[in-house]
């Protein structure tokens, strides 16, 4: 939402999944009425009468090995908005192929993390994390998701306006229940299997 | 040998967020955090695998540098070290 209202001027949303009642605690697009939609026709709508000035593609797809390059061709960066870290680890792939950034965040319950990786200059995030926590139902805080989003959607405006310090190299860690904001420095693995730590050197 | 750790996210939940313990001489990182988590089963187990290792989602941090978890039972501590021990988040 906060991408539309700056004038973000074109937006590709992907989401293959149908608006259901347990969404509805963050994810603040949709309605009731909203329930049963196609989710990216919704965000569309809803996003076009916030800024009827900015492009909106709804893509009902699903985001695999095989769609992900289409879908982010000509793209100027990535925005993380996933659930699960394979598929994370593609767009890590096609942010590093493509040379664009991807804005990661993640939340679980009252905590988030969010950092922003730029292919050439930073760890990517096979480097931060390369093994994806056990799979789980994750409990879901409405406001932990609009926080951590609030953070990418800065990111994003400070990239596009080349203006401030990104969290690049920089792991942000919100802790929702102690109200703590802390950072740590992300670093390289040589060993990584997406960038061999080359994240850094081929820019 | 005073040494802080800090457990972050649903470690800290279940271990408690910062602890502040009297290391042996010649303990690993491995070894102070098994004893830190040792009172609590379910904290203990999402830390740690059966067989005693670090799970290997798990992040552990000395004094803000990563370790390697593999490495973690030969780095030794030392006084005044700050050992940070967490879970990547998945949800969106």
């Amino acid at each position: 939402m906060y991408l539309a209202l700056l004038g973000v001027g074109t937006l590709i949303i992907a989401d293959n999944d149908r608006v259901e009642l347990t969404n509805l605690n963050r994810q603040i697009l949709y309605r009731e009425q909203d329930i049963g939609r196609r989710k990216a026709a919704v965000a569309k709508e809803q996003l076009q009468e916030l800024n009827p000035d900015i492009t909106v593609q709804a893509l009902d797809a699903t985001i695999d090995a095989a769609s992900v390059f289409s879908m982010t061709e000509n793209a100027d960066g990535i925005v993380d908005a996933l659930d699960d870290y394979q598929i994370r680890y593609l767009l890590n792939r096609v942010a590093l192929e493509n040379q664009i950034p991807l804005f990661h965040g993640g939340i679980s319950g009252f905590f988030g993390q969010a950092t922003t990786i730029l292919p050439g200059k930073t760890p990517c995030l096979k480097c931060i994390v390369p093994h994806p926590p056990p799979r789980e139902v994750f409990p879901v805080v409405g406001v932990t998701a609009g926080f951590i989003g609030m953070i990418q959607a800065t990111e994003v405006c400070k990239y596009l306006l080349c203006r401030g310090d990104l969290l690049a190299g920089r792991l942000l860690l919100w802790d929702g229940m102690q109200g703590r904001i802390e950072e740590i420095p992300v670093e390289n693995d040589p060993f990584c299997e997406a960038c061999a730590g080359n994240a850094t050197r081929n820019w | 040998m005073k040494v802080t750790i800090r457990f972050f996210a649903r470690f800290g939940e279940l271990l408690g967020n910062t602890l502040n313990v009297d290391a042996r001489e010649g303990m690993s990182v491995a070894d102070l955090v098994k004893e830190a988590a040792s009172g609590n089963k379910a904290g203990y187990d999402t830390i740690f695998d059966e067989n005693g290792s670090f799970r290997d989602f798990v992040i552990v941090m000395r004094n803000k540098k990563r370790i390697r978890s593999q490495d973690a039972g030969s780095i030794l501590v030392s006084e005044g070290d700050e050992i940070a021990v967490f879970p990547p988040v998945a949800g969106g």
